[in-house]
């Protein structure tokens, strides 16, 4: 039996090839996903072993400030104490580190590399640890003028040495002559980074504060064991200077395990589209093995009257999807491979910009891939091998072969019930109750609409299909009748196309909303004519004195910065906007609820409503600050506003930051013109004094709400991308059910063409059938993405979103892709229907 | 040898399949005309190439050499699309079985090659058709609620809706108990003698071809002969004989 059922299975190659089709794409997108991950993880982790090869001890100050998502600020430590360190014995050497933001400019003025890429850094290069970076050629910079870049800077800037560099920081802009060009190890530059080096004292000064570095990095003599020596540093060390020592295994692994993290996110997030693709697959397969049992009814009641039992019909059809299976995953796994370079170019795409590196391929994804892929092959297939075991010896003498049909009241109960479980988890999610509710509102939905499906796909596909009736007489009656005669597999085969509907309609309903909302929000805010923003979103920012230069320039008539810090806010760590409430008046303003933004002074701090309420807080409350150094402050609640969804919960005045030990930037500057001095007149002045220097980017008052609320398109584009594939996988069902069915109708198509149907008039019923079943997806797709939605707005109004906006342009386009998806997918089941010999098609009658 | 009466004339038709010594000869030289207005029934033993003698004059399938043609017009220079629209307007079918398309009722499936032509075909014409086979009642019905005669009625008032020059029917009684297909042959002899129509009908039942004008005998992709006025017996002799 086992033989028989390989046998048959290896006898519809074209079957087979279209049924790995649909694992084929759904394990390739795992393991697509895993070996990006992977590689990706690998390239950072060989870049921080490569950091801290030559490193021993790790000096640094043990106070930080930790921010979800936000990763952990640390506090400076002086270089005074690098001394001491260096007369612990066991100690060869020491030196101080620095990583900060630094951008060097190119020569034509624009800022090197990208903003959302591979950051920008400026370091301390030094010849006793000549291990982190070699002289490529020139010579190590010595004194406040002189500097050295990496090599892969240098060829992409294409500088050389002797040249003189602009380069930005916190501290502002300047120029250093290139004295050198150096290598990290033996790679131009870690991951596609730039690095901007300078002695010690130069890079405290310019980068950071003077006498201050990050960090100290010890080398050992071997005497002790690293972590001997780390000991011996910490207690050496005074006690009150809160310094820590780590070995430098210790600190490898910290930075290692911290970038995982990060990136742990993205494998989620690639991981969960991956998975719905690999479902969407599921439908496909069980599609497949539903029509080929229903197709091979009567050669199995054949087999069942000869003898076969039960077990053995259901066991050969397993077997078969255990081969689909493992042909299917093992080809799955290889274009995964492709994938992940594919994973790399649309994150670069949409500005995630990857450092590439060789693959890393672990033995875990090739099992992984395998086992996913065989099982969700065999699960998907045992309910129709189940049925397929039940066929009756005599059907075997039955004329026709079609699948069993009918909406039993049980099936239509039981999605009710579903979706009625959905529904109220749904609700319950709006309504504020945990989030996890809406996950388990949005599967139950989906899974009793798939369920209830099958009972009302024939109504539906009756109703789409009348406009084509009407439009395209008898061959669009029959595509018509031929989409509603079996509805279990009409249904089944639009319920990828309405998954991948559902959810981008969800999706770009959402980033609309987000959208409106952000362009609401900076529109009310912002009363200015120029903003000047940061050039690297997140990462470094703008000079804190940029403001005040932009300030008293003639053309302008007011200035003020937002900018953004990092700090303790009774004991937890949060990230801060930070405003000037003297100059903000009129320009920027807050949505206040309680009392003005005039109100904050250095002492005081803004919360938003929300947060206050939550918190107990009302005006006059005493909330602790605690900087980044350990200082603490008490401040006064002085005002509350009104919660945005891109804002945090406070603001301060930026009086409590200046000249702080605090890291402290300005990532937007806002400005409003002189009466009388027009917008186009000013902007040659402006752009000289910052764009064309590379400091922050010139925009005017709609380029800066435009590219604001932009960004959203980036994580649309990028969701958009992921959920292709599950678009293409939904494409591959509609093509085999088509295949499958105009095989089943190869003499009704015989005969249409006997009495006079011509090739074009097959075509086109083919064409339109397909037509009606993804426009099926289609329209319950995107009411079912309307609905979810609305209710992920509702659940997210407390963050700020607020309304929701459907883009009726966006569901236009999605129903005509709908429609372009039905036309292309009927393409080749189509030319297949044409080719069908007539005299053989009614001779087998 | 070609005249206006005749609705479908074959001249020395040769079909052959396969190359080689694996060649089969299913029409060895054929000549046979159709006359406008008969029920004429080809018959032979299995293998003796009445049904490609049939799709080959219907416009089924080609010849290897020789010529057929349909009221004057000759098959073998037409393409796929000419040979199409020539089988909706001039020709009519009936098979065997599996003659109704499933998702379309009665009616719609008596007008479809009208249909298909984008016609809308003469009313009283396809009145009087539904009229003649008696199924006014159950029009509306889907094939797989009519029987197997009901359907086989279904099936030739469909050939008849569009008036065409010749109806080719195959074994139409062959799936059919022996009551109802008399019904069915009464039905097609009444097309015949009272409107007017042309049917071809292979067959291999004496008593069916007993129903037409003149009875074409094939053996070995020849013609072995030609009876008019048949009876079942003479036609059950007329095949022993043939048989040794």
């Amino acid at each position: 039996m086992l033989f028989l059922s390989l046998k048959m299975s290896l006898a519809r190659k074209g079957r087979l090839f279209l049924t790995s089709l649909a694992i084929i794409l759904g394990t390739a997108f795992l393991s697509g996903t895993f070996i990006f991950s992977d590689t990706l993880n690998r390239t950072f982790d060989q870049l921080f072993a490569g950091v801290y090869k030559d490193v021993d001890a790790y000096v640094r100050s043990s106070n930080f400030v930790e921010v979800q998502f936000g990763g952990e600020q640390r506090a400076r430590i002086p270089i005074a104490e690098l001394a001491t360190v260096r007369d612990v014995p066991g100690v060869v050497d020491a030196v101080g580190a620095i990583s900060a933001y630094a951008r060097i400019i190119n020569k034509d003025g624009s800022p090197l590399g990208s903003d959302n890429g591979p950051p920008n850094f400026g370091a301390i290069v030094s010849e006793s640890f000549s291990g982190l970076w070699s002289v490529d050629s020139g010579r190590l910079p010595h004194g406040p003028t002189e500097m050295m870049m990496d090599k892969w800077s240098a060829k992409k800037g294409k500088f050389a040495v002797g040249d003189t560099v602009r380069v930005n920081a916190q501290s502002g802009s300047r120029e250093f002559a290139l004295v050198g060009i150096a290598t990290f190890g033996n790679v131009s530059s870690p991951g596609g980074a730039t690095f901007a080096l300078f002695d010690q004292p130069t890079a405290s000064e310019f980068l950071l504060a003077p006498g201050y570095v990050d960090a100290f990095l010890v080398k050992s003599d071997g005497s002790l064991t690293d972590a001997e020596l780390a000991a011996k540093i910490e207690s050496t060390l005074p006690a009150s200077g809160k310094l820590e020592t780590l070995t430098g295994a210790e600190i490898t692994k910290e930075e290692q395990d911290l970038i995982g993290e990060a990136l742990g996110f993205l494998s989620t997030f690639l991981t969960a589209f991956s998975l719905i693709a690999l479902g969407i697959g599921c439908f496909v397969i069980y599609n497949v093995f539903s029509i080929t049992a229903a197709q091979r009814l009567r050669e199995n009641a054949l087999l069942r009257a000869i003898g076969a039992s039960r077990r053995q019909i259901t066991r050969a059809l397993l077997v078969e999807s255990l081969v689909i299976g493992l042909l299917g995953s093992i080809l799955g796994f290889f274009a995964g491979i492709g994938l992940s370079r594919g994973l790399s170019a649309l994150l670069g795409a949409v500005g995630f910009e990857i450092p590439a590196s060789g693959l890393s391929i672990e033995f875990r994804t090739v099992m992984i891939t395998i086992i996913v892929g065989v099982a969700v092959t065999v699960l998907s297939a045992i309910l129709p091998a189940r049925r397929a075991g039940k066929v009756p010896p005599l059907a075997a003498l039955r004329d026709t072969a079609i699948e069993t049909t009918g909406s039993n009241r049980t099936r239509f109960t039981v999605g009710l019930v579903v979706l009625a479980l959905g529904a109220a988890a749904l609700i319950a999610a709006g309504a504020g109750a945990n989030i996890a509710f809406l996950g388990f509102g949005v599967l139950f939905v989906f899974a009793g609409v798939l369920v209830v499906g099958p009972g009302v796909a024939r109504p539906i596909a009756l109703w789409i299909g009348r406009p084509i009736e009407k439009l395209r007489g008898v061959t669009g009656a029959m595509a018509r009748q031929n989409a509603a005669r079996n509805p279990k597999r009409t249904a089944r085969t639009a319920a990828p196309v309405l998954i991948g509907v559902a959810l981008v309609t969800a999706f770009t309903a959402f980033a609309s909303s987000v959208k409106a909302e952000i362009r609401d929000t900076i529109g009310s805010q912002f009363r200015g004519d120029y903003v000047v923003s940061a050039p690297n979103n997140g990462f470094g920012g703008l000079n804190p004195t940029l403001v005040d230069e932009l300030g008293s320039m003639p053309q302008v008539g007011q200035a003020t910065a937002l900018g953004y810090a990092t700090i303790k806010i009774n004991g937890k760590g949060e990230f801060v906007q930070v405003i000037d409430p003297q100059t903000s008046a009129g320009l920027f303003e807050i949505e206040m609820v309680q009392n003005t933004q005039q109100s904050l002074t250095p002492n005081g701090i803004l919360v938003s409503e929300s947060r206050a309420n939550s918190r107990g807080w009302t005006i006059g409350s005493k909330i602790e600050l605690t900087m980044v150094d350990g200082t603490t402050k008490e401040l006064e609640m002085q005002g509350t506003f009104k919660p945005s969804g891109f804002f945090s919960p406070y603001f301060l005045d930026r009086q409590v930051f200046i000249g702080s030990n605090n890291s402290y930037f300005d990532s937007v500057i806002y400005l409003k013109l002189k009466d009388g001095v027009s917008v186009t007149e000013a902007h040659d002045p402006l752009a000289a004094a910052t764009t064309d220097k590379g400091l922050g980017e010139l925009q005017s008052r709609d380029e800066f709400i435009d590219a604001q609320s932009g960004q959203v398109n980036q994580i649309l584009g990028l969701i958009y991308g992921l959920l292709a594939l599950s678009v293409i996988i939904a494409i591959v069902g509609i093509v085999i059910t088509l295949l499958l069915s105009v095989f089943e109708r190869k003499r009704e198509i015989g005969l249409l063409r006997a009495i006079g149907m011509t090739r074009k008039q097959v075509r086109s019923t083919v064409r339109w059938e397909s037509v009606i079943t993804s426009m099926i997806g289609a329209v319950v797709g995107v009411v079912l993405g309307i609905l979810m939605g609305v209710i992920l707005m509702a659940v997210l109004a407390d963050n700020g979103v607020s309304a929701f906006r459907l883009s009726i342009g966006s569901t236009l386009v999605i129903l005509v892709l709908s429609f372009i998806i039905g036309v292309l997918a009927a393409v080749y089941p189509a030319r297949r229907a044409t080719k069908i010999e007539i005299i053989q098609a009614i001779a087998t009658m | 040898m070609i005249s206006i009466i005749d609705a479908a004339v074959a001249v020395n038709a040769i079909k052959t399949y396969g190359e080689g010594d694996s060649e089969v000869r299913a029409l060895d030289g054929v000549s046979i005309q159709f006359v406008k207005g008969k029920f004429s029934a080809i018959m032979g033993p299995s293998g003796s190439g009445k049904s490609t003698l049939m799709h080959c004059l219907a416009g089924l399938d080609s010849l290897t050499a020789g010529s057929v043609s349909i009221a004057g017009t000759e098959l073998a220079p037409l393409n796929d699309k000419a040979l199409t629209s020539l089988r909706r307007d001039q020709i009519g079918f009936v098979f065997q079985a599996f003659n109704l398309i499933p998702t379309l009722n009665a009616y719609e499936n008596i007008v479809l090659p009208l249909s298909l032509g984008g016609k809308s075909g003469d009313e009283a014409w396809i009145n009087q058709v539904i009229e003649t086979i008696g199924l006014g009642d159950r029009l509306k019905h889907r094939p797989s609620e009519l029987s197997g005669g009901q359907q086989q009625r279904v099936a030739i008032a469909r050939a008849l809706a569009s008036k065409p020059e010749i109806i080719f029917a195959d074994e139409p009684t062959g799936n059919l108990d022996s009551k109802t297909g008399g019904e069915v042959l009464n039905f097609m002899r009444q097309a015949v003698t009272n409107l007017g129509q042309t049917i071809v009908m292979v067959t291999h039942d004496a008593v069916a071809a007993s129903y037409a004008d003149i009875i074409v005998f094939l053996k070995d992709g020849k013609i072995a002969g030609q009876m008019t006025e048949p009876t079942p017996d003479r036609v059950l002799d007329y095949l022993k004989h043939l048989g040794e």
